[in-house]
Formats: structure tokens, C-alpha cells, sequence
């Protein structure tokens, strides 16, 4: 900063302090300082303006919506703990987040393995690689409605994954999607799909990351590739992992699309996710209050959840850097 | 890795033979399963609609119609939809620029009080889920008007926190040096921060604008509940509506306008590949 320089120069000039009369310089400097601090709060001040009313208010009153019976049509009226209440007994709300937390556990888990897999496949030479590594992007090109609606298409009863699978079990038709132990696997896998290939980027930028010491350093002591792994790798790319696991975990939570264009939650709502409900109970019934307190519990998930995520990777002993 | 060791006895080559092998099989396969979906959609939508259901699989197109293409825009007004979905997303990405710099520039390079408040605020906003801000920010834009209209599509999406914590870090690494330079030759701030400070954020801005133009391009919750008129519908919402009551017998069409959707990432990926897998990768948001 500017001001710095100035200050230590006028102590390094000795001068007793008067403080009822204020030197030249210092109202220079004074009047420099407040028109530079008007500056900055007015280069801050717009998007300030943006994050104050559409992002903090909202969360202010999503909470208090939560404790209303709001509707959108007539004034809310105070609950308390009503609708939290309600939802505690709430059938649709129990099975939306047990389909939430499968979907989640689907969705994660195999995308950290499969992606770090791949992405340990690619750090390795070979011809091709950079090719292959474009490629393997496209399904990251593809938006949430055009993943769903291409799988839509490859998972009817007589589509191309029938074609596929079928002769194996025997079967001209499979239900991908209208049946009730299948169709959430579908989903599933086609969540996995859509998302391997973008985190598999991402660790590879973090396997690059790693420098090549580290690994001499562990052949020179002998450690086998599963040693090499476990014990060098992994831990070095701790912040990649966080990183991964936190982001997984809050999209998967937060799923929508794939639901609401594949199956609709269907069949009997077996893939009825909290975020569908929260759709279902704010635009088709109009029950906002409701959807509101819906949402407030996911809120509440999701900050437990990473917060135990976070807290459970930092407590891993061992730290190289 | 490969394990370099000087054993380059005939099992040791065997061994490294049977490794590449073992390679390629894995990528190979991989390849299959990452792409055939897409080449599928990309086929389908020239496939003559009674290919779409045939058994064996026609994996090449027996015939091709190149004009399911405009039949498909014909049936449905899927260029307004495609038009919407471009207005959207320049808007909010130059909005998410600007306002994103100029935050960012705000935060880094000034000191005003209050400022620490309003950045952990900037910080406490890239954590809050869309999730909990559906119900509430649908209420907000449903009181100001802005339901069925361009502002509630484009303006609650306009300043990213994620964007202004880029630029502020981005702003962090300019020379104080250059800006007092410029101030001593008698620009004023806004000149420096027009004519000084922006050019040199081009590759955080690069980045910013493909992760934002992305966001909105793909967007489809919001559009989804903020919008019931259909001539405002952007193209994922567009799609959807328009897909419900069909059945089989218009795959080739919504192939092709899904085609349609996608060319525009593929055209900025192609032309951005450097900024676009890192500004991914930076955000780590996806659609």
C-alpha cells in the first residue's frame, strides 16, 4: 500500500507528536486515504449489492420461510416448528432421503476410485495419450439435460443398452428405467458416466503436481507400486482429494436433473430425490414454506457432511509438505 | 510411473509388454464407454427414425437425413429457444466479468473499513448450496416481476463469489508499483482499472467467462421454475417441454437439437481447450 512508506518515513523524522495541529502532509495524506477508501468500497460496493440481495437475503429468509406455512398466494402465518415436525413423520420426505443418500453413496464413491484410476493411467506415457485424454472429455461437454436425455434413449426397453445386455441374460426387453430396483442403478451409473472423466482431469492435475523426487526417493528404499500408492502418492495429493470428496458429495446431494428428465422419481418413487421434492412441494403444490424447511434440512446435511469430510481428511496423520 | 531398472532381461520385456497391452485394453475400453454415447447421440440425429429402434444396432447411419435437423427446428421454436439461451449467457457472463473485477480488484489492491466483513460475506456466499436459495430467491424474483422475463433469468446469476475470490487473488500478484505509476501520471481509478488493471486479467477473465458462460449455457433448474412462458424458454427448459409428451418416434429430433445444444460448448472448448480444462478445473462446478 501507499500510505506505508509515508508513515515510517515521518517517524524515522523524529517529530514530536502535535496533535492539535495537524501537519500539511498528514491531511495529504488523510484526505489521499479516505479518497482511496471510497474508491475501494465503491469498486466493491456493486457486487456487494448483488451478493446482499441475492444470495445472503434469500438464505435469511429461506430459514424464516421454513417456520411459515407460505404459499405464494396468501400472507404466511407463523408455524414454529410445525413443518419440521411434519417432515419428521413425512413418508415422501423418509424415502426421499434414503433415495438421496444411495443415490450419493452411488455417486461418489465409484467416481473417486474410477477416477483416480484413470487419471493414474493417464500420468503414465504412452502413444495416444494426449488424444485419448481429449476424448475422454466429451461427456463433460454435454449438459445435465443432454446426458439425460441421451441415456433416455440408450436405456429404453428395446434401446441400444438392451442390444448390448440383453443376449447375455436373455431377455428382448430390460426396464431400465421402470423398474423398481434397476432404474436406481441406471441413474446411478449414468451420474457416474457424466462425471468420471471431469475428475479424472482433476487428479491428474494433481498426480502432475507430485514432484518426481518423491517417487525416486521411495524406489531407492525399495517400496512396491501398492507401498508407492498408499504411502507417497495418496497422501501427497491430499488437497486434490479434499477438493474431489467435497465436490462430489455436494453436487450428488443436490442431483436434479437427471431425475426430473429420466424418470421423474419414478417408478414409485424410487428416485424421488429431497431436491425433486423440494421442486414438487414449492412449484406444484405451492407449499413454500414446506419446500423451504426441506431445504434448510439438506443445507444442514450438506454442511455436516463436509464439515466431517474436511475434519476426517485433516486427521489423517502423516504430512509431507 | 514406470519402474526404470536395469533388468532388460527376455521376462523383464515380456513383463513390460504385457503392461502396455494391459494399458491400452483399459484405455480402449474406457474410450468406448466415454464416447459411444455421445457418437451415438451425434448418429442418431441423422438416422432415419425407424433406424433408431432396429435391432442389430445400426451403429452407421443406413440412410442419412441431414434434415431432421431443420424438421426438428420446424416442429418446435427451438431457435428462439437457442437465442434466449445465448442472450442469457453473454449477459451474465459480461456481467459476472465486470462485476467480478471489479470486486476483485476492490478487495486486493484497497483498504476501506468494513472490508474484511464483506469478503468473509463474499466467501460465506460461494458455500451456500443453489439448494437452500430455490424456494426464497424464486420468491424475491417472483416479487420484483421478474418472473417470465429476461432480468429473472439473467439477473440473480450475474456476480459470481467463486469469480470475485479468482480476481481478488489474481488482482493480489499486480505491482502496487504500475498502479502508483499510473496514479502519479494522473489517471484516475477507473481509467487504471479500464485501461490498466483489466487487460492484464485476461487469463483469470478467460477462464472465468467459460466456467460462467458454461453454468448458463447448461442452466436448467432456475430456467426451469423461473420461466412457464414459452417463448422465454431456454433451450435445456425448451428441450425438456418438448420432449415430455413425445415418445420414440421423434428420437432423430431431440437428438439433433441436442446435438444442437452442445455444438456451442464443443466450438468454445475447441477454440479455449488451455483456459477451458483449467477454468474447470478451478471451479469444479460442472452445469
Amino acid at each position: 500500500m501507499a500510505e506505508k512508506p509515508l508513515s515510517t518515513n515521518s517517524t524515522m523524522t523524529h517529530q514530536p507528536a502535535r496533535p492539535r495541529q495537524v501537519s500539511f502532509g498528514t491531511m495529504i495524506r488523510r484526505s489521499l486515504f479516505f479518497r482511496r477508501s471510497i474508491y475501494g468500497f465503491l469498486f466493491v460496493a456493486p457486487a456487494m449489492l448483488f451478493f446482499l440481495i441475492f444470495s445472503i437475503y434469500p438464505m435469511v429468509n429461506g430459514l424464516l420461510l421454513s417456520v411459515t406455512d407460505y404459499t405464494l398466494l396468501k400472507a404466511p402465518n407463523f408455524v414454529g416448528m410445525q413443518n419440521y415436525i411434519d417432515l419428521l413423520t413425512n413418508k415422501e420426505f423418509q424415502n426421499g432421503l434414503i433415495v438421496t443418500a444411495l443415490f450419493v453413496l452411488g455417486t461418489t464413491i465409484p467416481k473417486w476410485i474410477v477416477s483416480l484410476g484413470l487419471a493414474m493411467l493417464f500420468v503414465r506415457e504412452f502413444w495416444g495419450r494426449e488424444a485419448f485424454k481429449v476424448l475422454y472429455f466429451t461427456p463433460t461437454l454435454l449438459s445435465g439435460v443432454v446426458v439425460s436425455l441421451v441415456w433416455k434413449l440408450l436405456l429404453n426397453p428395446g434401446g441400444v443398452m438392451t442390444a448390448l445386455v440383453g443376449p447375455l441374460v436373455h431377455l428382448p426387453e430390460i426396464f431400465w428405467l421402470s423398474h423398481a430396483k434397476l432404474t436406481p442403478l441406471a441413474l446411478i451409473a449414468v451420474d457416474d458416466w457424466a462425471g468420471i472423466p471431469f475428475f479424472m482431469i482433476v487428479w491428474i492435475a494433481g498426480l502432475v503436481g507430485i514432484p518426481r523426487e518423491f517417487y525416486e526417493a521411495a524406489l531407492i528404499d525399495g517400496a512396491g507400486r501398492a507401498q508407492i500408492f498408499w504411502n507417497v502418492t495418496l497422501p501427497l495429493l491430499r488437497p486434490t482429494t479434499m477438493f474431489v470428496i467435497v465436490t462430489t458429495t455436494i453436487a450428488s446431494l443436490q442431483a436434479f436433473s437427471l431425475q426430473f428428465i429420466m424418470t421423474k422419481g419414478g417408478p414409485s418413487n424410487v428416485t424421488t430425490t429431497v431436491a425433486l421434492l423440494v421442486y414438487k412441494y414449492g412449484f406444484e403444490y405451492f407449499k413454500m414454506g414446506m419446500a423451504a424447511t426441506m431445504s434448510v434440512i439438506m443445507f444442514l446435511f450438506i454442511i455436516v457432511i463436509t464439515i466431517a469430510q474436511i475434519r476426517g481428511m485433516r486427521s489423517d496423520e502423516t504430512s509431507y509438505t | 510411473m514406470i519402474l526404470q531398472k536395469n533388468r532388460h532381461t527376455a521376462s523383464y520385456n515380456l513383463a513390460r509388454a504385457l503392461d502396455k497391452i494391459w494399458l491400452y485394453l483399459l484405455v480402449i475400453v474406457g474410450l468406448l464407454i466415454f464416447c459411444i454415447p455421445v457418437y451415438y447421440m451425434a448418429t442418431t440425429s441423422l438416422k432415419a427414425e425407424s433406424e433408431v429402434v432396429a435391432i442389430p444396432i445400426h451403429w452407421i447411419p443406413h440412410e442419412f437425413h441431414p434434415e431432421n435437423y431443420s424438421a426438428a427446428f420446424a416442429l418446435a421454436p427451438f431457435a428462439t429457444y437457442f437465442y434466449n439461451s445465448l442472450v442469457v449467457a453473454i449477459v451474465v457472463v459480461a456481467m459476472t466479468l465486470f462485476l467480478s473485477a471489479l470486486a476483485g480488484y476492490g478487495f486486493a489492491k484497497f483498504n476501506f473499513p468494513g472490508k474484511n466483513i464483506c469478503f468473509l460475506l463474499v466467501l460465506s456466499t460461494l458455500m451456500i448450496p443453489f439448494q437452500i436459495l430455490l424456494i426464497p430467491l424464486y420468491i424475491l424474483v417472483y416479487n420484483l416481476g421478474w418472473t417470465n422475463n429476461y432480468a429473472g433469468l439473467i439477473i440473480p446469476g450475474a456476480v459470481s463469489a467463486f469469480g470475485v475470490f479468482l480476481m481478488r487473488q489474481f488482482c493480489l500478484t499486480l505491482p502496487d508499483e504500475l498502479l502508483d505509476a499510473a496514479r502519479i501520471d494522473g489517471c484516475n481509478e477507473l481509467r487504471i482499472f479500464l485501461s490498466i488493471v483489466l487487460p492484464l486479467l485476461k487469463p483469470p477473465l478467460a477462464s472465468l467467462a467459460i466456467i460462467t458462460f458454461l453454468g448458463s449455457w447448461n442452466n436448467f433448474l432456475w430456467p426451469l421454475i423461473v420461466v412457464n412462458k414459452a417463448d422465454l424458454f431456454t433451450l435445456p427448459v425448451g428441450m425438456t417441454v418438448f420432449t415430455q409428451p413425445l415418445r420414440s418416434p421423434y428420437w432423430t429430433y431431440i437428438m439433433a437439437v441436442s446435438t444442437v445444444a452442445t455444438l456451442p460448448v464443443v466450438i468454445v472448448f475447441l477454440a479455449l481447450q488451455k483456459y477451458f480444462i483449467q477454468g474447470v478445473v478451478l471451479s469444479g462446478m460442472k452445469g
